[in-house]
């Protein structure tokens, strides 16, 4: 999870890695899910968000990928 | 012994106490509290910190070291120093990522200022954020591992 200056530098790289590159987010989509995500978790109430509430947040600032799918991202031990 | 819902596992009345003694430790002072510590803010002994450490870690809300006391993680903020840095209110974070860097000014709900760089070419980036979100920007922030599989190693994602 790391800050590119363009998509050209993310393309880099990727590449220099043999990596598939991923939907770039924009600062502000960053910053919503930062605040969709983070806004309440110093309060006694705070928690992550579930995996069946994640499709919605990331809908919600345009990242309806697969790659944000977290179909199979359940608690577990 | 916590329950389990459809949002996971139910926090106990423990869970929630350390999880504010942490969150409050790093909030206040940039820094991973002890497990001394928590102990002492939460009024709870270190046996059953160290059990909510646990606990926390399956609600995804902490990681551990593996001496089960040392705390790495308790997103967004990092018991260790990263390339990913914040300012604010005259106190230093640090960031176990990108996302992370903009969610800690989220969660204080404080202005303040992200110091970061390019992944590839290692230009350094200060972005400014206010209340209501960071200034213009054409930076772009990417995540190479699929939401599916961030906790196989949240480490390394």
């Amino acid at each position: 999870m790391l800050f590119f200056r363009s998509e050209e530098m993310a393309k880099a790289w990727c590449e220099a890695r043999g990596a598939t590159i991923r939907p770039l987010v924009t600062m502000d989509q960053l910053w919503a899910l930062s605040t969709r995500w983070y806004s309440t978790r110093l309060d006694p109430e705070g928690r992550r968000p579930t995996a069946e509430e994640m499709p919605a947040i990331f809908a919600s600032i345009g990242l309806d990928d697969e790659h944000w799918n977290p179909k199979s991202d359940r608690f577990g031990p | 012994m916590a329950g389990v819902s459809k949002e996971g596992p139910m926090p106990t009345e423990t869970d929630v106490q350390v999880k504010l003694a942490i969150y409050r430790e790093f909030a206040e002072t940039g820094r991973a509290p002890s497990c001394e510590r928590v102990a002492g803010r939460a009024g709870l002994s270190t046996d059953r910190v160290r059990d909510a450490f646990q606990s926390l870690r399956s609600q995804r809300l902490l990681v551990v070291e593996s001496d089960g006391a040392s705390i790495r993680m308790a997103p967004p903020f990092s018991g260790v120093p990263t390339d990913h840095r914040v300012e604010s209110g005259g106190v230093e974070y640090y960031a176990n990522c990108a996302w992370d860097a903009l969610g800690i000014l989220a969660a204080l709900k404080r202005p303040g200022l992200v110091r970061s760089r390019c992944a590839q070419s290692g230009e350094p980036l200060d972005l400014v954020v206010g209340e209501n979100g960071p200034e213009p920007s054409t930076w772009l922030y990417h995540c190479l591992v699929p939401a599916s599989r961030w906790w196989e190693d949240i480490v390394f994602t």
